[in-house]
């Protein structure tokens, strides 16, 4: 792993845009090919979803992708 | 999976309990009674013999199929093993607990080969035999035998009466117990850190 490398934060809003939609996260799940469980990891910030799924979400969201997800630099 | 396949898994599970009851059921009889039985014990006898050739047989066949066949080992040893693979997030997991398993297994192997390379003796000799008025010796040793029964000619020139107190020479357990042992180790291992994973991402 580098060192002295800044730590990003990957920021999601899947949570606000199901919320709006009325969708549940089984329904999500269901809709884009994944289980219940990633959806929740996703949206508790546990688990980043590859670009693959991100694009995924964000084509089933009709949204950019950056309007999903975005980085946030921590500083150490 | 196709049919050759799913049959053999079948039989190699399906066999186990059984094979399990006769290996129980050979433990418990002197297996010199039921060599000397007639009428039914002898029937049962030789018919949990031929079962367990053929499972044998077919059991070793399908380990070669596992060995050799990607998408057989994939699915079946999935299977044996409760992976699930339903999306990126659980092959990920499935990649962490693999590795933790795998260098857990590492660890276990390293330290029975260092126990099974160790030797301990700690005897007494007769008075006649002290060396500078000690009776009593402790001999460390290391070995390093890659086939079984290499023993050096000659080696029991030197048991001249001596008292054993304490030996250790190579792991007390068989074979088999260690091979079983890593068997489970393997699967519980897996299993213990994906629940823990999973709980956590």
């Amino acid at each position: 792993m580098a060192k002295n490398l800044p730590q990003l934060t990957i920021i999601n809003r899947l949570n606000v845009l199901r919320a709006d939609r009325r969708l549940t996260q089984e329904q999500l799940a269901k809709d884009i090919g994944v289980t219940r469980a990633t959806i929740v990891a996703i949206e508790g910030g546990g688990y980043n979803p590859s670009l693959e799924l991100a694009f995924r979400v964000a084509r089933y969201f009709n949204a950019d992708i950056n309007t999903i997800f975005s980085v946030e630099e921590e500083n150490q | 999976m196709n049919r050759a396949d799913s049959a053999l898994v079948k039989v190699f599970l399906y066999g186990l309990p059984i094979i399990a009851i006769f290996g129980v059921f050979s433990y418990s009889y002197n297996t010199g009674i039921i060599d000397h039985a007639t009428g039914t014990a002898q029937f049962v006898n030789k018919l949990a013999g031929l079962l367990y050739a053929i499972w044998m047989t077919l059991s070793i066949v399908l380990s070669i199929r596992l060995m050799v066949s990607g998408p057989s080992r994939d699915q079946v040893l999935s299977r044996f093993t409760f992976i699930r693979e339903r999306d990126e997030r659980e092959v990920m997991l499935t990649g962490k607990a693999t590795k933790t398993t795998f260098l857990t297994t590492l660890a276990i192997l390293m330290f029975l080969f260092c126990i099974s390379c160790f030797q301990v003796s700690i005897y007494r000799v007769p008075p006649e035999k002290a060396v500078d008025g000690k009776t009593g010796f402790v001999t460390l040793g290391l070995t390093c035998n890659l086939l079984e029964n290499s023993k050096q000619a000659g080696a029991h020139n030197d048991e001249f009466l001596k008292q054993d107190i304490f030996t250790y020479s190579g792991l007390p357990i068989s074979r088999t117990a260690i091979i079983l042992g890593l068997f489970i180790w393997q699967i519980c291992s897996y299993n213990i850190t994906m629940r823990r994973l999973t709980n956590k991402v």
